[in-house]
């Protein structure tokens, strides 16, 4: 495919992501923030929907060696790169996702959040030069690089050129996992719903006795 | 058009972000805004430094500013729908934070987002959408990451509401 033709997809996938999203009000930032203080799961839910989908449907394809699964090496950098991510999208009130859908519906302060993140990168860019860590992609070997605090590459595709499993076998154990956290939610929510029923008639109870 | 007057069902709307999706990690790769995000911030230095930027190892290394990357045009898809989409129910119009403080979270929100994405590779919808889903070692790092962040991130938030 023509790096053309692969903007135009790319930018038709991001309008329909773009609107959907505007349309449900579906925020990740929310999907985490809201669970952990509120006990809320609205976002949660529909996270974990799209990730058991995601999961069966990459997991199938990579069966098979189709798609472009994303390749370079994770470790230390990884986890401590999204911790303070998510304290910044909570800081923020917006991830990469709503910051872009929030300013298209002319929001000056997600567009602000989005200036700081471009200035963010830059610094980070700025600083990279002084130790190169992480290691450029470029300098990746998929193997464990521990002086480097690297774990390597490691993914459902390589569990299968190991294992002789099929990626798709450890993707359903997967989504049943999600599928588990799901259904536990929805007990929660039915639980939370007895438990505003029963309150609301003691209340009624009182007023009446 | 109805669509456009009530609030879609977010699960019925991430359900089918997550069939498209499917699509792009066949097309080109799955769905992610960080790269798209640092292309771009390339692109903006580029501007004002000129050539003086390849100077700087991480652009001349890691990410040369181009601006047929791929994942630039999702991040201005996202922009364009949303924009679309707020015009078409009636739900644009210019708003801002009214207080200092608001102005203060989001600089700092902002500036660790992008911290973060550029020491881990990856945002939050590789995260989720991407990484987790190839069932990558680094998802599962990420995920941890992310839930530590943004449990910290409401106790901070927390106490700022209290205050």
């Amino acid at each position: 495919m023509s790096t053309v033709a692969e903007c135009l997809v790319a930018f038709v996938f991001g309008s329909v992501v773009g609107l959907l999203v505007q349309r449900s009000r579906f925020c990740n930032t929310a999907a985490l923030r809201d669970a952990i203080m509120f006990k809320t799961y609205r976002n949660t839910k529909a996270l974990l929907v799209a990730m058991m989908i995601l999961t069966i449907g990459f997991t199938a394809f990579m069966t098979v060696g189709a798609g472009h699964p994303l390749e370079f090496d994770v470790g230390l950098n990884t986890f401590a790169g999204l911790f303070l991510f998510g304290i910044g999208m909570v800081l923020a009130g917006a991830c990469t996702v709503s910051t872009w859908v929030k300013a298209g519906e002319g929001n000056l302060g997600a567009v602000w959040a989005l200036l700081f993140t471009f200035v963010g990168m830059f610094l980070f860019s700025l600083v990279w030069g002084w130790n190169y860590w992480p290691p450029a992609p470029s300098s990746m070997t998929g193997e464990p690089n521990l002086p480097a605090l690297q774990l390597g590459f490691a993914n459902a595709r390589t569990l299968q050129d190991k294992l002789g499993i099929p990626a798709i076998v450890f993707g359903l154990v997967q989504a049943g996992v999600l599928l588990a956290i799901y259904r536990a939610i929805l007990r929660r929510e039915r639980a939370q719903q007895a438990q505003h029923e029963r309150q609301r008639a003691e209340a009624v109870n009182g007023q009446t006795a | 058009m109805e669509f456009f007057r009530k609030t879609l069902d977010p699960v019925l709307a991430l359900a089918a972000i997550a069939v498209l999706d499917i699509f792009l990690f066949l097309v080109v790769g799955a769905w992610t805004v960080g790269g798209g995000e640092t292309m771009m911030t390339g692109l903006i230095a580029e501007v004002f430094l000129g050539d003086e930027l390849m100077r700087i190892p991480f652009w001349n290394l890691v990410f040369p500013p181009q601006v047929d990357y791929w994942k630039i045009y999702i991040s201005l898809g996202m922009f364009f729908g949303a924009f679309v989409g707020a015009v078409l129910s009636k739900e644009f119009y210019w708003r801002m934070p009214r207080h200092a403080s608001e102005w203060l979270l989001i600089t700092i929100g902002g500036l660790l987002m992008g911290v973060g994405i550029r020491l881990a590779f990856v945002c939050n919808v590789s995260t989720f959408f991407g990484l987790s889903a190839e069932m990558n070692l680094g998802g599962y790092l990420a995920i941890s990451g992310i839930f530590a962040g943004a449990w910290v991130g409401s106790l901070i938030y927390k106490r700022i509401l209290e205050a």
